[in-house]
């Protein structure tokens, strides 16, 4: 909302504070393009860069978390501030935990080795969750930009599509046969194939935070416990 | 705008307040973290209640119940009817030649600019903290001791002074020199004093028109601490225009705004929204409360 009338200083620093954290969201974007191709190409050096470039997301989040810090102690904001203070909280866990997922990737490309990939449907499905996963980052941004509760709850469809592909490569690594070097390769592709759900995951968690800023209720989309009950389409 | 917003206590018919506690994950919404800020019992219905100094308006149609052993508080800009609104409560407006109130106010359900009713045993059931302390040219004891003494109550008066004293959280503080004169307290001890003074007359309701303006940032904590265990016994209408105050303190806020004619000659107070406290600074209805709240107006 455009800063006018009073307050007008606070209201300038809360707009800078949301895109500072959602800047955040880029940074995670382009953690995931590089680990992507990481893998795709056993970048032993790119995956390198994907773990030293996490201590730039840590910043980012450092650097959010103490001017919400500050914000609080100093303008004790309320209502729709307060919200957007609490949800862009919860982002930025959310983005470090997302750039930490991007780290355990690059961790396992070397441990992957430079073999030719003893599965190349699981790799090409890899791949595909990646590129799903970076879109549903982008698509968490946007929905946070625009307040768009909508675009949010859709994450939670593109999310699935992540979900089947994760339960496919689980599928592919039990039937990968007996040479121990094929069961490692599909292990360590397991252990990708999880840290890319979670990122999945953590980008539906922003997508939350949307409908809680926009609507004051907080209502998880989808309930891990509650398994099968469509909350994304519910109204509020 | 104007219209009633008093509503049916919620607790038993919403469903998400009843599965939270078994699906806490499903549904928590931000305003059902507690029990709920209202008690069953009103202290005051106000139907429609209006004020006019002469021909001009000062606050119009307010419509609201105020809870028994809450605390309530006025918030809004200047001139916004406030002050006016909460001396309605105890009719102190009939010490305003000019002023007339129509609608209805009632009291535990009696009405309470009714024909028969005494404004002085309003008063004295309905106390007053001002502004400004305000202690008599007297002693700390003395202070305490005119009310009682002109209402001819019963009793120990050293012990009602002390009972009234204690409960005002300044009795430590005053216990060895009740005979010395009460402008030498500081301005704290004396907003205490006037609070003491008031639950002197064992009253029911105690209004505070913004109480703690003119406190340092400790007295108005002391202050606000008493707040909290006076509502134990007592219903407690705070007007402030701290914004944190009403936040720390209340149970209940409304939130009034200025209404102007279109010729803006005359203006007057209407309540915009009044819900739970906790509602009114997480979630409000109303954008114009959210303006105000978060200082986008003021």
């Amino acid at each position: 909302m455009a800063a006018q009338g009073t307050r007008r200083a606070y209201q300038e620093e809360l707009e800078k504070l949301e895109v500072r954290a959602l800047e955040g969201l880029d940074l995670v974007v382009e953690a995931i393009e590089r680990a992507s191709e990481a893998v795709q190409h056993s970048d032993v050096e790119l995956a390198e860069l994907v773990i030293a470039s996490d201590d730039v997301i840590d910043g980012r989040y450092l650097e959010v978390h103490q001017s919400i810090l500050t914000l609080l102690a100093t303008q004790a904001p309320v209502a729709s501030d307060l919200r957007l203070i609490s949800a862009l909280l919860h982002v930025m866990k959310c983005l470090e935990r997302m750039g930490d997922q991007c780290v355990n990737i690059a961790k396992m490309i070397p441990i992957a080795g430079h073999e030719p990939p003893a599965d190349e449907r699981m790799l090409t499905d890899i791949v595909t969750m990646t590129g799903a996963v970076r879109d549903l980052v982008r698509q968490a941004k946007k929905a946070f930009e625009s307040r768009d509760v909508g675009l949010a709850r859709d994450l939670v469809r593109q999310d699935d599509i992540v979900d089947n592909l994760n339960r496919e490569c689980f599928r592919r690594a039990i039937q990968i046969g007996d040479s121990e070097d094929r069961r490692e390769w599909a292990m360590t592709m397991m252990l990708i194939a999880r840290a890319i759900e979670r990122i999945g995951d953590n980008a539906v968690d922003v997508g939350e935070q949307v409908a809680f800023l926009v609507t004051g209720l907080f209502r998880e989309f989808e309930d891990a416990s509650h398994p099968g009950e469509d909350l994304a389409s519910q109204s509020g | 705008m104007s219209e009633s917003v008093t509503r049916e206590d919620e607790r038993t018919s919403d469903p998400v307040r009843e599965t939270g506690a078994s699906h806490p994950s499903v549904a928590i919404e931000t305003r059902h973290t507690g029990l709920p800020a209202r008690s069953d019992e009103n202290v005051f219905e106000l139907k429609d209640l209006s004020v006019h100094y002469g021909d001009n308006p000062a606050v119009k149609n307010i419509s609201m119940d105020i809870y028994h052993k809450n605390i309530t508080a006025l918030i809004g800009p200047s001139g916004c009817g406030k002050s006016t609104l909460i001396r309605c409560l105890n009719r102190m407006n009939d010490l305003i030649p000019t002023a007339r109130v129509d609608g209805e106010l009632l009291y535990h359900g009696e009405d309470l600019y009714g024909p028969n009713v005494d404004p002085v045993q309003v008063r004295k059931m309905i106390g007053m903290v001002f502004q400004k302390p305000n202690p008599f040219p007297k002693s700390i004891y003395d202070n305490i001791a005119f009310g009682p003494r002109i209402l001819g109550m019963k009793g120990d008066m050293d012990e009602i002074v002390e009972r009234a004293l204690r409960r005002g959280a300044i009795w430590d503080e005053v216990k060895d020199r009740l005979d010395d004169n009460a402008f030498g307290m500081s301005g704290g001890q004396q907003q205490r004093l006037c609070i003491a003074r008031c639950i002197a007359v064992e009253p029911d309701v105690i209004l505070m028109d913004e109480p703690c303006s003119a406190l340092d940032p400790i007295s108005t904590g002391k202050i606000e601490d008493l707040m909290m265990e006076l509502k134990e016994n007592y219903s407690i209408v705070i007007v402030t225009h701290n914004m944190q105050q009403a936040a720390r303190v209340s149970d209940m806020t409304a939130f009034l705004i200025v209404e102007l004619t279109a010729d803006e000659r005359n203006r007057w107070g209407e309540i915009v929204e009044y819900d739970d406290t906790e509602k009114i600074f997480t979630n409000p209805a109303d954008s114009r409360t959210e303006d105000y709240v978060t200082g986008k107006v003021g």
